[in-house]
């Protein structure tokens, strides 16, 4: 089967769904609320579906077609020919970016669907779905794109529906009156802008060295210019291809520690927690974060050969390096900070930063089909998780609005009072476990798969990630599992807090179960979020292993055998290009058993921690009692950028607009550079040259003319005899020329 | 006798001219200063006529006849402008007719 010619319509269809829901949606809505969000919603996810079946249909056509990837033209976007620059609008279909289409479409249609319950009653309910699908099509293109250009219009594309969907109540304030959400999308849209500079600035430099943006092309330009040793020459110096492609991949890093949350540019992700709960777990969870995985993983040629190129810009570590080690610090730091939450989805927020640093530590240490392996196991069970918590709180705030009505009832109007309430602060849940009984029995399927608990998703991809560390980074494996310890930890306590005990605010005892709409994609991705490691299950023992030559086969390792069609599986060093050998992904019993072991202590742990505690909803936790580990909740960056970074922009923001432009450039050099000149060159104009010297020609010309007449008006005498003389003096003069002139 | 060459009509023809240059130029007139005209052309017929003769072609004699033709309408337009003035200025003094002086 060939299905490569459908590719175009992967991104047709959320365009439609765009266009609909955009122009048309508010309409329906407006007309008949309950009919229009039924059109406006289905319309949206059928168009999500419909990019899925595209999606499969890509999918299938690559495993009937030897997995050879194909590149299925769009349209000529830049053609530029004198400066041989052009950049084709064209959809890679491999095996990589097929695996994101699936995740992107596949978790994005389940998200749909459920927002078409969780959005219910919104006066903007179509704005959402416009933003939702323009989302989705944004993020086709980032993964899609056949070069890196196409890819940063989908990465700044996914990076705007961010903001507006981050934003998309705009109009809320807090209690001090703050427009937080909107806040909240400008943070997200701000610290991106970081990231992004190093994209812009990569991409500038591959095109200068690789003179090519094209995927194909740049990698295996860059491996012949490794291996001939090529010196890329920048006008003023020459650098080795080696330090080039160090300086790109560490701006690739910058760029990922924007888009992917991670340090020191995670500060925004939290914050996107404004948005309504399936933005977080479709952006912020699922997809857009792991675009700075998608990247790295995408460009593995420049980062192996990054690798081998060893430590030259920063004297001490390889760009790789630096990733793995960025990616298990911004791990273990986003863990810890998780412990201090309160909101249920600010824990799952650090949760995602800390998950996204262990797939980021996996691209860094060359573990990419591991990373791509939690990359989709992750946005299984963190988009369970958002979702469910999601439905957390359409609970509380329905059992609140209950409250309301039944207080209403008792009292009457008059003493009614507004009591400041929040749906999504866990001390003020406990014993949901009753009220809402499905919504429990998936949360804790993905909280144990998140924690890392045989035989879920989440075991099996973190596994694969540390066993790799355990070989090939001890330091990295270190930091990673004690994440991993803090990962079950806050899992538990969470769990614990919202589930179990006893209710501790009237909302959650009141609180009630969510539509079907909603459970029913709970339900599809908690399936999913058991049966997920099957992806990408290890050889259980050594034997099993040999048995298939430890090439993927079977049951086993499907993921590993499907992406190494895209991920170049060989080595470089300063000698050449070697075959890599194909590293046996044999489970680990020390390592699973290790990691097994802390997650399930973590977890009961948390549990014995938080048995009956906090017994009310104002009752400290009992982790505060641990000083050092509630600095984390101040320590934070947060904090070091609004003391040091953002003082000094604002600073240099002010300087430049008032010193800058205002004084310099508008009053020193508009007013009296420009101006003043212009006022003494016209001045000039005006009263030397216009006074003196074009009405002095004119006046001169007129005065001489007349002078001369009044010489002249004296041989006009008026006797006829004078000019007969005149006439005949003439003559004689004329005859006396043509006589001299002919003798 | 001399025989009458063409150098005796050239003589004359420049007495004539000269005659009547003088007679534009000194007399005041206008009668005497038209006839002084009349003079001079006939002079250059005389002209005419002796070289035309002398080289034995016609076109001299020819252009004669022009200018006399001319001269005639000329004397027609000439004595009607001079009657027509004496009837303003009652005077046909030259020196009079100067109202078109700078």
């Amino acid at each position: 089967m060939n299905a490569f010619g459908l590719a175009p319509l992967l991104l047709l269809f959320p365009a439609i769904g765009v266009l609909f829901n955009g122009l048309v949606g508010r309409r329906f809505v407006e007309a008949d609320a309950k009919v229009g969000e039924r059109w406006s919603g289905w319309i949206a996810s059928l168009m999500a579906i419909s990019s899925f079946v595209v999606a499969v249909l890509l999918f299938i056509s690559l495993w009937t077609n030897g997995f050879q990837a194909m590149i299925a033209p769009i349209m000529d976007w830049i053609s530029i020919p004198s400066a041989n620059f052009s950049v084709p609008w064209a959809i890679r279909v491999d095996t990589l970016s097929v695996t994101m289409m699936l995740v992107v479409t596949g978790v994005g249609s389940l998200i749909h669907i459920y927002a078409i319950g969780y959005m219910h009653g919104d006066p903007n309910f179509s704005r959402f779905f416009a933003y939702f699908n323009l989302f989705i099509f944004f993020m086709l293109i980032l993964v899609s794109g056949s070069t890196y250009l196409v890819l940063f219009v989908g990465w700044e594309g996914v990076g705007l529906c961010s903001f507006l969907l981050i934003s998309f109540w705009f109009d809320r304030t807090n209690a001090a009156g703050k427009a937080m959400n909107a806040d909240a999308g400008r943070k997200a849209f701000i610290v991106n802008r970081v990231g992004d500079l190093g994209m812009i600035l990569a991409m500038f430099l591959m095109f200068w060295t690789f003179r090519s943006l094209e995927f194909g092309a740049v990698f295996s330009t860059a491996v012949e210019m490794f291996e001939s040793h090529h010196i890329v020459e920048f006008g003023l110096f020459s650098a080795p291809i080696g330090t080039v492609i160090t300086a790109i991949t560490a701006l690739f890093l910058l760029g990922a520690t924007g888009k992917s949350a991670q340090f020191p540019l995670y500060v925004w992700l939290p914050d996107a927690m404004a948005g309504p709960t399936p933005v977080s777990a479709l952006i912020h969870a699922a997809t857009m974060v792991t675009s700075g995985i998608y990247l790295i993983v995408r460009s593995n040629v420049l980062f192996e050969i990054a690798r081998a190129s060893g430590p030259v810009i920063f004297g001490v570590i390889s760009t790789p390096d630096l990733v793995a080690y960025v990616g298990a610090f911004t791990g273990l730091l986003a863990g810890l900070i998780a412990f201090t939450q309160f909101d249920i989805k600010k824990v799952l927020a650090y949760s995602t930063v800390s998950q996204l640093g262990f797939m980021i530590a996996a691209a860094g240490m060359g573990a990419y089909v591991a990373a791509m392996f939690h990359l989709v196991t992750h946005a299984f069970f963190k988009a369970l998780l958002f979702l469910g918590s999601g439905s957390v709180i359409h609970g509380m705030e329905h059992g609140h609005h209950h409250l309301h009505e039944l207080s209403h009832a008792e009292h009457g109007h008059a003493d009614h009072h507004e009591d400041v309430f929040d749906p999504q602060d866990m001390r003020t849940m406990g014993g949901l476990r009753h009220k809402m009984p499905t919504t429990f029995w998936v949360y804790l399927v993905g909280a144990l798969a998140l924690a890392g608990i045989p035989p879920l998703a989440g075991f099996w991809s973190k596994d694969e990630i540390l066993a790799h560390g355990n070989q090939h980074a001890i330091a990295v494996y270190v930091v990673l599992a004690i994440a991993a310890v803090c990962t079950a930890f806050y899992m538990g306590r969470q769990l614990h807090m919202t589930f179990f005990g006893e209710p501790r605010h009237a909302a959650a005892e009141h609180a009630q179960e969510s539509p079907a709409l909603m459970t029913t994609p709970l339900v599809v991705l908690a399936a999913l979020a058991v049966v997920g490691g099957l992806l990408n299950l290890p050889y259980l023992t050594e034997s099993m292993a040999e048995a298939n030559h430890h090439h993927p086969g079977g049951l086993f390792l499907a993921l590993e055998g499907w992406l190494e069609h895209s991920i170049r599986s060989f080595e470089l060093t300063e000698e050449g290009v070697f075959a890599l050998p194909h590293t046996p992904i044999v489970l680990s019993p020390l390592v699973a058993g290790i990691s097994t072991l802390l997650a399930l202590v973590a977890l009961g742990g948390a549990f014995y921690v938080y048995r009956n505690k906090p017994e009310t909803a104002v009752d400290p936790d009992p982790l505060q009692k641990i000083k050092p580990l509630w600095w984390f909740r101040i320590l934070p960056l947060e904090t070091f950028y609004m003391k040091f970074i953002v003082p000094p922009f604002k600073w240099l923001a002010d300087w430049l607009a008032f010193a800058v432009d205002w004084n310099f450039w508008h009053d020193f050099v508009h007013n009296n550079l420009i101006r003043d000149m212009f006022v003494s060159f016209a001045t000039f104009l005006a009263d030397v040259f216009d006074k003196f010297g074009v009405d002095g020609t004119v006046n001169g010309i007129g005065s001489v003319t007349k002078s001369l007449a009044g010489v002249l008006r004296r041989t006009q005498t008026g006797f006829a005899r004078t000019y007969a003389l005149g006439v005949f003096l003439g003559a004689v003069a004329l005859l006396a020329y043509f006589l001299w002139v002919l003798y | 006798m001399p025989e009458v060459t063409i150098d005796w009509y050239i003589a004359l023809s420049v007495i004539l001219f000269t005659i009547g240059s003088l007679g534009v130029l000194l007399r005041r007139n206008a009668i005497i200063v038209f006839m002084s005209v009349e003079m001079m052309l006939n002079s250059a017929n005389l002209a005419f006529v002796a070289f035309a003769r002398y080289l034995g072609d016609l076109d001299g004699q020819v252009l004669v006849f022009f200018v006399i033709t001319v001269a005639a309408a000329e004397v027609a337009v000439g004595l009607a402008l001079i009657v027509a003035i004496f009837r303003t200025k009652k005077s046909i003094n030259i020196d009079d007719m100067n109202l078109l002086k700078g």
